[in-house]
Protein backbone atom coordinates (compact mmCIF):
# COMPACT_ATOMS: atom_id res chain seq x y z
CA UNK A 1 0.00 0.00 0.00
CA UNK A 2 1.05 3.70 -0.76
CA UNK A 3 1.25 5.85 2.57
CA UNK A 4 -0.71 8.68 2.19
CA UNK A 5 -0.56 11.35 -0.54
CA UNK A 6 -0.03 14.76 -0.02
CA UNK A 7 -1.37 17.74 -2.54
CA UNK A 8 -0.23 20.97 -2.83
CA UNK A 9 -2.12 23.55 -4.37
CA UNK A 10 -0.70 22.60 -7.89
CA UNK A 11 -1.32 18.39 -6.97
CA UNK A 12 -4.57 19.10 -6.39
CA UNK A 13 -6.70 18.20 -8.96
CA UNK A 14 -8.87 20.49 -10.80
CA UNK A 15 -12.52 20.45 -10.68
CA UNK A 16 -12.86 16.52 -9.70
CA UNK A 17 -12.83 14.82 -6.53
CA UNK A 18 -10.14 14.47 -4.10
CA UNK A 19 -11.84 10.83 -3.50
CA UNK A 20 -15.68 9.89 -2.28
CA UNK A 21 -15.86 12.48 -0.04
CA UNK A 22 -14.00 15.84 -1.12
CA UNK A 23 -14.18 17.67 -4.01
CA UNK A 24 -11.28 20.53 -5.55
CA UNK A 25 -12.68 23.40 -7.32
CA UNK A 26 -10.44 25.06 -9.57
CA UNK A 27 -11.83 28.62 -8.69
CA UNK A 28 -10.81 31.95 -11.04
CA UNK A 29 -13.76 34.06 -10.42
CA UNK A 30 -16.61 33.19 -8.76
CA UNK A 31 -18.64 30.16 -7.00
CA UNK A 32 -21.79 29.71 -4.71
CA UNK A 33 -21.32 27.60 -1.97
CA UNK A 34 -23.67 26.34 0.88
CA UNK A 35 -22.54 27.97 4.06
CA UNK A 36 -20.11 26.04 6.21
CA UNK A 37 -18.87 23.29 3.46
CA UNK A 38 -15.74 24.61 2.24
CA UNK A 39 -12.91 22.50 4.44
CA UNK A 40 -9.80 24.31 3.29
CA UNK A 41 -8.38 26.37 0.19
CA UNK A 42 -5.22 27.41 -1.22
CA UNK A 43 -4.67 30.76 -2.88
CA UNK A 44 -6.35 34.06 -2.78
CA UNK A 45 -9.92 34.02 -2.30
CA UNK A 46 -12.72 36.00 -0.10
CA UNK A 47 -15.76 34.52 1.30
CA UNK A 48 -18.69 37.16 1.20
CA UNK A 49 -22.49 36.52 2.54
CA UNK A 50 -24.76 37.11 -0.47
CA UNK A 51 -26.54 40.35 -0.53
CA UNK A 52 -23.92 42.71 0.75
CA UNK A 53 -23.48 45.60 -1.56
CA UNK A 54 -20.99 44.79 -4.22
CA UNK A 55 -22.61 41.33 -4.73
CA UNK A 56 -26.53 42.90 -5.27
CA UNK A 57 -25.99 42.36 -9.17
CA UNK A 58 -25.42 38.66 -8.34
CA UNK A 59 -28.49 37.95 -6.26
CA UNK A 60 -30.38 39.38 -9.01
CA UNK A 61 -28.79 37.37 -11.90
CA UNK A 62 -28.39 34.00 -9.89
CA UNK A 63 -30.24 34.11 -7.73
CA UNK A 64 -34.42 34.08 -7.79
CA UNK A 65 -35.32 33.78 -4.67
CA UNK A 66 -33.50 36.57 -2.63
CA UNK A 67 -35.21 34.70 0.47
CA UNK A 68 -33.00 31.92 1.05
CA UNK A 69 -29.81 34.05 -0.15
CA UNK A 70 -28.47 34.36 3.38
CA UNK A 71 -27.66 30.19 3.59
CA UNK A 72 -25.00 30.80 0.69
CA UNK A 73 -21.52 32.32 0.55
CA UNK A 74 -20.06 33.78 -2.70
CA UNK A 75 -16.53 32.72 -2.90
CA UNK A 76 -14.62 34.83 -5.25
CA UNK A 77 -10.74 35.30 -6.30
CA UNK A 78 -8.00 32.65 -7.23
CA UNK A 79 -7.12 29.24 -5.84
CA UNK A 80 -7.58 25.72 -5.57
CA UNK A 81 -11.38 25.61 -2.70
CA UNK A 82 -11.61 21.78 -1.35
CA UNK A 83 -15.36 20.97 -0.24
CA UNK A 84 -16.70 18.82 1.51
CA UNK A 85 -20.11 17.51 3.88
CA UNK A 86 -20.02 15.64 7.05
CA UNK A 87 -18.17 12.48 4.70
CA UNK A 88 -21.20 12.12 2.52
CA UNK A 89 -20.46 11.13 -1.00
CA UNK A 90 -19.84 14.22 -3.03
CA UNK A 91 -20.07 14.16 -6.50
CA UNK A 92 -20.04 16.65 -9.56
CA UNK A 93 -22.18 17.19 -12.28
CA UNK A 94 -22.20 19.43 -15.72
CA UNK A 95 -25.21 21.11 -16.71
CA UNK A 96 -25.21 22.13 -20.64
CA UNK A 97 -28.46 24.31 -21.30
CA UNK A 98 -30.05 22.01 -19.20
CA UNK A 99 -31.86 22.28 -16.25
CA UNK A 100 -31.86 19.98 -13.23
CA UNK A 101 -34.58 19.35 -9.79
CA UNK A 102 -32.64 18.70 -6.47
CA UNK A 103 -33.27 18.23 -2.97
CA UNK A 104 -32.14 21.40 -1.70
CA UNK A 105 -30.05 19.52 1.72
CA UNK A 106 -27.95 18.10 -1.28
CA UNK A 107 -26.35 20.60 -3.04
CA UNK A 108 -23.57 22.03 -2.46
CA UNK A 109 -22.02 24.85 -5.01
CA UNK A 110 -22.55 25.75 -7.98
CA UNK A 111 -20.96 28.01 -10.62
CA UNK A 112 -22.51 31.47 -11.21
CA UNK A 113 -22.60 30.31 -14.59
CA UNK A 114 -25.82 28.75 -13.33
CA UNK A 115 -29.35 30.17 -11.96
CA UNK A 116 -30.93 28.48 -8.86
CA UNK A 117 -34.59 29.03 -8.64
CA UNK A 118 -36.85 27.82 -6.00
CA UNK A 119 -38.77 24.60 -7.12
CA UNK A 120 -42.39 24.76 -7.25
CA UNK A 121 -42.05 21.58 -5.29
CA UNK A 122 -41.12 22.46 -2.07
CA UNK A 123 -37.99 21.70 -0.24
CA UNK A 124 -36.28 21.23 -3.81
CA UNK A 125 -34.51 24.16 -5.99
CA UNK A 126 -33.62 23.98 -9.53
CA UNK A 127 -30.85 24.95 -11.37
CA UNK A 128 -30.74 26.15 -14.85
CA UNK A 129 -27.89 26.70 -17.52
CA UNK A 130 -24.73 25.78 -18.55
CA UNK A 131 -22.01 24.81 -15.88
CA UNK A 132 -20.69 22.25 -12.81
CA UNK A 133 -22.30 22.26 -9.82
CA UNK A 134 -21.10 19.70 -6.65
CA UNK A 135 -24.13 17.86 -4.50
CA UNK A 136 -23.73 15.14 -1.98
CA UNK A 137 -26.01 12.31 -1.11
CA UNK A 138 -25.85 9.47 1.23
CA UNK A 139 -24.12 6.54 -0.61
CA UNK A 140 -23.18 7.13 -4.37
CA UNK A 141 -25.28 8.30 -7.09
CA UNK A 142 -27.17 6.53 -9.72
CA UNK A 143 -28.55 7.81 -12.87
CA UNK A 144 -32.09 6.19 -13.87
CA UNK A 145 -33.76 6.55 -16.88
CA UNK A 146 -37.89 6.94 -16.37
CA UNK A 147 -40.07 5.59 -16.13
CA UNK A 148 -39.19 4.77 -12.96
CA UNK A 149 -40.94 5.11 -9.32
CA UNK A 150 -38.74 5.84 -6.98
CA UNK A 151 -38.67 6.12 -3.01
CA UNK A 152 -39.23 9.52 -2.09
CA UNK A 153 -36.24 9.19 0.29
CA UNK A 154 -33.50 7.48 -2.09
CA UNK A 155 -34.70 10.65 -4.49
CA UNK A 156 -32.15 12.95 -5.18
CA UNK A 157 -33.16 14.97 -8.19
CA UNK A 158 -33.93 14.86 -11.57
CA UNK A 159 -32.65 16.49 -14.79
CA UNK A 160 -34.68 17.37 -18.02
CA UNK A 161 -37.79 15.35 -16.68
CA UNK A 162 -41.58 16.33 -15.83
CA UNK A 163 -41.72 16.89 -12.47
CA UNK A 164 -42.67 13.84 -10.42
CA UNK A 165 -46.23 12.96 -9.52
CA UNK A 166 -47.17 10.75 -6.30
CA UNK A 167 -47.94 6.99 -6.83
CA UNK A 168 -50.08 4.70 -3.91
CA UNK A 169 -49.70 1.47 -4.07
CA UNK A 170 -51.79 -0.31 -0.78
CA UNK A 171 -53.29 -2.81 -3.12
CA UNK A 172 -52.74 -5.31 0.26
CA UNK A 173 -54.97 -2.77 1.96
CA UNK A 174 -57.92 -3.80 -0.07
CA UNK A 175 -60.52 -6.75 0.57
CA UNK A 176 -61.66 -7.43 4.09
CA UNK A 177 -58.06 -8.94 5.27
CA UNK A 178 -56.62 -5.90 3.82
CA UNK A 179 -59.28 -4.05 6.02
CA UNK A 180 -58.93 -5.37 9.02
CA UNK A 181 -54.91 -5.03 8.73
CA UNK A 182 -55.64 -0.78 7.60
CA UNK A 183 -58.28 -1.00 10.61
CA UNK A 184 -55.95 -2.73 13.41
CA UNK A 185 -52.72 -1.74 11.75
CA UNK A 186 -51.89 -5.58 12.56
CA UNK A 187 -49.57 -6.95 10.36
CA UNK A 188 -47.91 -3.41 9.82
CA UNK A 189 -47.19 -1.52 6.66
CA UNK A 190 -44.99 -2.11 3.97
CA UNK A 191 -42.95 1.25 4.03
CA UNK A 192 -43.69 1.18 0.11
CA UNK A 193 -47.69 2.79 -0.41
CA UNK A 194 -46.18 5.70 -1.76
CA UNK A 195 -43.71 6.70 -4.39
CA UNK A 196 -42.30 9.62 -6.84
CA UNK A 197 -43.32 8.71 -10.41
CA UNK A 198 -41.40 9.74 -13.04
CA UNK A 199 -42.37 9.22 -16.61
CA UNK A 200 -41.05 10.91 -20.25
CA UNK A 201 -37.61 11.68 -21.26
CA UNK A 202 -34.52 12.56 -18.99
CA UNK A 203 -32.44 11.46 -15.85
CA UNK A 204 -33.45 10.63 -12.50
CA UNK A 205 -30.63 10.94 -9.49
CA UNK A 206 -30.80 8.27 -6.79
CA UNK A 207 -28.56 7.74 -3.90
CA UNK A 208 -27.96 4.50 -2.65
CA UNK A 209 -29.88 4.72 0.67
CA UNK A 210 -32.77 6.04 2.00
CA UNK A 211 -31.62 8.29 4.79
CA UNK A 212 -32.32 12.17 3.91
CA UNK A 213 -29.96 14.91 4.03
CA UNK A 214 -31.50 17.77 6.67
CA UNK A 215 -33.32 20.08 4.22
CA UNK A 216 -31.85 23.71 3.86
CA UNK A 217 -34.32 26.27 3.98
CA UNK A 218 -35.17 27.18 0.44
CA UNK A 219 -37.07 30.71 1.45
CA UNK A 220 -40.98 31.13 1.25
CA UNK A 221 -43.36 31.48 -1.32
CA UNK A 222 -44.80 34.18 -2.78
CA UNK A 223 -48.06 34.50 -1.64
CA UNK A 224 -50.56 34.78 -4.16
CA UNK A 225 -53.67 32.39 -5.76
CA UNK A 226 -52.52 29.30 -7.23
CA UNK A 227 -49.00 29.22 -6.10
CA UNK A 228 -48.60 25.43 -4.83
CA UNK A 229 -47.66 26.84 -1.03
CA UNK A 230 -48.14 30.33 -1.29
CA UNK A 231 -51.55 32.35 -0.94
CA UNK A 232 -55.15 31.34 -0.62
CA UNK A 233 -56.14 28.22 -2.23
CA UNK A 234 -52.98 27.10 -2.65
CA UNK A 235 -52.71 23.36 -2.05
CA UNK A 236 -50.28 22.05 0.68
CA UNK A 237 -48.34 24.43 1.74
CA UNK A 238 -44.83 24.38 2.34
CA UNK A 239 -45.20 21.33 4.66
CA UNK A 240 -46.32 19.83 1.59
CA UNK A 241 -43.34 16.88 1.43
CA UNK A 242 -42.77 17.09 4.68
CA UNK A 243 -46.68 16.05 5.43
CA UNK A 244 -46.03 13.49 2.99
CA UNK A 245 -42.75 12.25 4.87
CA UNK A 246 -44.78 12.09 7.97
CA UNK A 247 -47.35 10.38 6.20
CA UNK A 248 -45.06 7.62 5.50
CA UNK A 249 -43.16 7.51 9.02
CA UNK A 250 -46.62 6.93 10.24
CA UNK A 251 -46.87 3.89 7.78
CA UNK A 252 -43.69 2.90 7.74
CA UNK B 1 -32.87 -14.16 -12.00
CA UNK B 2 -30.71 -13.70 -9.01
CA UNK B 3 -29.39 -9.75 -7.52
CA UNK B 4 -26.94 -7.56 -10.11
CA UNK B 5 -24.80 -5.37 -7.79
CA UNK B 6 -24.74 -1.67 -8.79
CA UNK B 7 -22.88 -0.57 -6.24
CA UNK B 8 -21.23 -1.51 -3.29
CA UNK B 9 -24.29 0.06 -1.35
CA UNK B 10 -27.20 -0.90 -3.73
CA UNK B 11 -28.46 -3.82 -6.09
CA UNK B 12 -30.77 -4.48 -8.64
CA UNK B 13 -33.51 -7.49 -8.03
CA UNK B 14 -35.22 -8.98 -11.01
CA UNK B 15 -39.07 -10.07 -10.28
CA UNK B 16 -41.17 -12.27 -12.20
CA UNK B 17 -44.47 -13.83 -11.79
CA UNK B 18 -44.30 -16.70 -9.63
CA UNK B 19 -40.67 -16.44 -8.22
CA UNK B 20 -41.45 -13.92 -5.37
CA UNK B 21 -38.42 -12.23 -3.44
CA UNK B 22 -38.13 -10.88 -0.13
CA UNK B 23 -37.16 -7.91 1.39
CA UNK B 24 -36.57 -5.76 4.34
CA UNK B 25 -39.20 -3.44 4.86
CA UNK B 26 -38.70 0.18 3.40
CA UNK B 27 -35.44 -0.81 1.78
CA UNK B 28 -36.59 -0.50 -1.98
CA UNK B 29 -35.34 2.84 -3.09
CA UNK B 30 -36.89 2.68 -6.70
CA UNK B 31 -38.56 0.31 -9.66
CA UNK B 32 -39.76 -0.47 -12.99
CA UNK B 33 -42.56 -2.64 -13.88
CA UNK B 34 -45.45 -3.83 -12.22
CA UNK B 35 -44.34 -4.65 -8.66
CA UNK B 36 -46.14 -4.71 -5.64
CA UNK B 37 -44.90 -5.07 -2.03
CA UNK B 38 -47.06 -6.54 0.87
CA UNK B 39 -45.99 -6.32 4.31
CA UNK B 40 -45.27 -9.83 5.45
CA UNK B 41 -47.37 -10.94 8.55
CA UNK B 42 -45.22 -13.95 9.05
CA UNK B 43 -42.08 -12.41 8.82
CA UNK B 44 -41.05 -14.74 5.82
CA UNK B 45 -41.57 -18.53 4.91
CA UNK B 46 -44.05 -21.22 5.56
CA UNK B 47 -46.88 -20.88 7.66
CA UNK B 48 -48.27 -19.34 10.74
CA UNK B 49 -46.30 -21.64 13.15
CA UNK B 50 -43.05 -20.98 12.00
CA UNK B 51 -44.01 -17.40 12.18
CA UNK B 52 -44.84 -17.69 15.64
CA UNK B 53 -41.43 -19.33 16.26
CA UNK B 54 -39.86 -16.84 14.58
CA UNK B 55 -41.75 -13.85 16.43
CA UNK B 56 -40.94 -16.13 19.75
CA UNK B 57 -37.00 -16.37 18.96
CA UNK B 58 -36.53 -12.66 17.96
CA UNK B 59 -35.86 -13.71 14.63
CA UNK B 60 -39.00 -12.00 13.00
CA UNK B 61 -37.92 -9.48 11.12
CA UNK B 62 -40.21 -7.40 9.36
CA UNK B 63 -39.71 -8.28 6.14
CA UNK B 64 -42.46 -7.86 2.57
CA UNK B 65 -42.84 -9.73 -0.19
CA UNK B 66 -42.38 -8.76 -3.72
CA UNK B 67 -43.89 -9.94 -6.48
CA UNK B 68 -45.40 -8.88 -10.16
CA UNK B 69 -42.76 -8.18 -13.14
CA UNK B 70 -39.85 -5.74 -13.23
CA UNK B 71 -36.69 -4.62 -11.57
CA UNK B 72 -36.17 -3.11 -8.14
CA UNK B 73 -33.27 -1.70 -6.53
CA UNK B 74 -33.20 -2.11 -2.66
CA UNK B 75 -30.59 -0.67 -0.45
CA UNK B 76 -30.71 0.24 3.05
CA UNK B 77 -29.29 2.87 5.55
CA UNK B 78 -25.79 3.49 3.72
CA UNK B 79 -25.08 0.07 4.70
CA UNK B 80 -22.44 -1.90 2.53
CA UNK B 81 -24.49 -4.77 0.83
CA UNK B 82 -22.98 -8.07 -0.20
CA UNK B 83 -24.54 -10.73 -2.64
CA UNK B 84 -24.43 -14.12 -1.92
CA UNK B 85 -25.34 -17.22 -4.50
CA UNK B 86 -26.22 -20.25 -2.36
CA UNK B 87 -26.31 -23.49 -4.80
CA UNK B 88 -27.36 -26.14 -2.45
CA UNK B 89 -25.41 -24.55 0.75
CA UNK B 90 -26.97 -23.49 3.82
CA UNK B 91 -25.97 -19.87 5.15
CA UNK B 92 -26.25 -18.50 8.90
CA UNK B 93 -27.26 -15.19 9.14
CA UNK B 94 -29.14 -12.51 11.75
CA UNK B 95 -32.24 -11.76 10.25
CA UNK B 96 -31.80 -8.04 10.77
CA UNK B 97 -28.81 -8.16 8.05
CA UNK B 98 -31.17 -10.13 5.39
CA UNK B 99 -31.70 -7.10 2.94
CA UNK B 100 -33.37 -9.24 0.18
CA UNK B 101 -33.40 -13.15 -0.21
CA UNK B 102 -34.85 -14.97 -3.03
CA UNK B 103 -38.19 -16.98 -2.51
CA UNK B 104 -36.33 -20.10 -4.07
CA UNK B 105 -34.76 -20.42 -0.28
CA UNK B 106 -35.84 -22.16 2.51
CA UNK B 107 -35.91 -20.29 5.58
CA UNK B 108 -35.12 -21.41 9.09
CA UNK B 109 -34.34 -20.56 12.61
CA UNK B 110 -31.56 -22.20 14.42
CA UNK B 111 -30.54 -22.15 18.31
CA UNK B 112 -27.42 -21.45 19.02
CA UNK B 113 -27.40 -23.45 22.10
CA UNK B 114 -27.56 -26.53 20.16
CA UNK B 115 -23.98 -25.91 18.88
CA UNK B 116 -21.83 -25.91 21.75
CA UNK B 117 -24.80 -25.54 24.75
CA UNK B 118 -24.10 -23.02 27.33
CA UNK B 119 -21.06 -21.77 25.23
CA UNK B 120 -23.03 -21.47 22.14
CA UNK B 121 -25.35 -19.13 23.92
CA UNK B 122 -22.78 -17.10 25.88
CA UNK B 123 -21.38 -16.55 21.94
CA UNK B 124 -24.68 -15.80 20.69
CA UNK B 125 -24.70 -12.95 23.11
CA UNK B 126 -21.04 -11.92 22.42
CA UNK B 127 -21.98 -11.66 18.41
CA UNK B 128 -24.95 -9.82 19.25
CA UNK B 129 -26.53 -12.85 17.56
CA UNK B 130 -29.09 -13.68 20.28
CA UNK B 131 -29.95 -17.11 21.11
CA UNK B 132 -31.57 -17.66 17.95
CA UNK B 133 -30.16 -17.11 14.02
CA UNK B 134 -31.48 -17.21 10.56
CA UNK B 135 -30.70 -19.92 8.21
CA UNK B 136 -31.21 -19.45 3.87
CA UNK B 137 -30.60 -22.97 2.21
CA UNK B 138 -31.00 -24.14 -1.10
CA UNK B 139 -30.64 -22.43 -4.43
CA UNK B 140 -30.95 -18.76 -5.05
CA UNK B 141 -29.42 -15.13 -3.82
CA UNK B 142 -28.76 -13.29 -0.42
CA UNK B 143 -28.23 -10.09 -0.17
CA UNK B 144 -26.73 -9.18 3.39
CA UNK B 145 -26.32 -5.38 4.72
CA UNK B 146 -22.98 -4.63 6.74
CA UNK B 147 -21.07 -1.92 7.93
CA UNK B 148 -18.17 -1.77 6.11
CA UNK B 149 -17.36 -3.59 2.98
CA UNK B 150 -17.75 -7.39 3.27
CA UNK B 151 -14.51 -10.04 3.26
CA UNK B 152 -15.37 -13.53 2.03
CA UNK B 153 -12.36 -15.67 4.17
CA UNK B 154 -12.31 -19.24 3.55
CA UNK B 155 -12.41 -21.84 6.19
CA UNK B 156 -10.84 -25.40 5.68
CA UNK B 157 -11.00 -28.10 8.00
CA UNK B 158 -6.82 -27.58 8.40
CA UNK B 159 -7.24 -23.90 8.66
CA UNK B 160 -9.65 -22.10 11.11
CA UNK B 161 -10.45 -18.74 10.66
CA UNK B 162 -10.79 -16.64 13.89
CA UNK B 163 -12.98 -13.62 13.88
CA UNK B 164 -14.15 -10.68 16.19
CA UNK B 165 -17.06 -11.39 16.84
CA UNK B 166 -18.62 -7.34 16.23
CA UNK B 167 -17.33 -7.80 12.64
CA UNK B 168 -18.71 -11.22 11.97
CA UNK B 169 -21.23 -11.09 9.29
CA UNK B 170 -22.54 -14.70 8.58
CA UNK B 171 -21.24 -18.05 7.52
CA UNK B 172 -22.07 -20.69 4.59
CA UNK B 173 -21.01 -24.16 4.96
CA UNK B 174 -20.70 -26.85 7.08
CA UNK B 175 -18.82 -24.84 9.93
CA UNK B 176 -18.57 -25.16 13.64
CA UNK B 177 -18.12 -22.27 15.81
CA UNK B 178 -16.86 -21.73 19.12
CA UNK B 179 -16.03 -18.95 21.23
CA UNK B 180 -12.47 -18.21 22.64
CA UNK B 181 -11.53 -16.34 24.82
CA UNK B 182 -7.99 -14.90 25.97
CA UNK B 183 -9.32 -13.43 29.17
CA UNK B 184 -6.01 -13.12 31.53
CA UNK B 185 -5.53 -10.90 34.72
CA UNK B 186 -4.73 -7.79 32.29
CA UNK B 187 -8.39 -7.57 31.23
CA UNK B 188 -9.58 -8.14 34.66
CA UNK B 189 -7.65 -5.25 36.09
CA UNK B 190 -8.82 -3.19 32.71
CA UNK B 191 -5.56 -3.20 30.78
CA UNK B 192 -7.14 -5.88 28.61
CA UNK B 193 -6.66 -5.88 24.60
CA UNK B 194 -10.13 -5.45 23.44
CA UNK B 195 -9.77 -9.10 21.77
CA UNK B 196 -10.15 -11.16 25.22
CA UNK B 197 -13.41 -12.77 22.80
CA UNK B 198 -12.82 -14.51 19.47
CA UNK B 199 -14.96 -16.57 17.33
CA UNK B 200 -13.27 -19.21 15.54
CA UNK B 201 -14.91 -21.29 12.76
CA UNK B 202 -13.34 -24.47 11.97
CA UNK B 203 -14.53 -27.20 9.02
CA UNK B 204 -15.02 -26.52 5.79
CA UNK B 205 -16.62 -23.12 4.30
CA UNK B 206 -16.78 -19.15 4.09
CA UNK B 207 -17.31 -16.89 6.67
CA UNK B 208 -18.21 -13.49 5.81
CA UNK B 209 -16.56 -10.43 7.99
CA UNK B 210 -17.14 -6.50 7.89
CA UNK B 211 -14.58 -3.98 7.63
CA UNK B 212 -16.13 -2.44 11.07
CA UNK B 213 -17.01 -3.31 14.70
CA UNK B 214 -20.07 -1.60 14.65
CA UNK B 215 -23.18 -3.56 14.64
CA UNK B 216 -25.99 -2.58 11.96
Amino acid sequence: MNGPVVFDAHTLPANDNVHAYAFSVDLDGQWFLQKGKMIAYFGDIRFDGIGHGPLDHLVARSFHSPLHAADWVVAQGRGKLLLADRAFDVNSFDLDQGNLTIRSGNLLAFEESLSLKQSIIPGFVTLIGTGKFVAASNGEVHFVEPPIRVDPQALVGWADCPSPCHHYDHGYLRGFLGGLRAMTGVGGASGEEHQFEFTGAGTVLLQSSETVMPEQPVGGTPAGGGTPGGGPGASGGLGGLGGLARWAERSG
Amino acid sequence: MGFTRISGKMIEAQVVPGQPLYSQRGAMLAYRGEVSFTPNLTGGQGGVMSALGRRARGEAAPLMTVEGRGSVYFGHGGHHVHVVDLAGSLLHVEADRLLAFEGSLRQGTVFLGSQGGVMGMVRGQATGQGLFTTTLEGHGSVAVLAHGGVLELPVTPRRAVHVDPQAYVAHRGDLRNRLSTALGWRDMVGRGSGEAFQLELSGQGTVYVQASEEKL
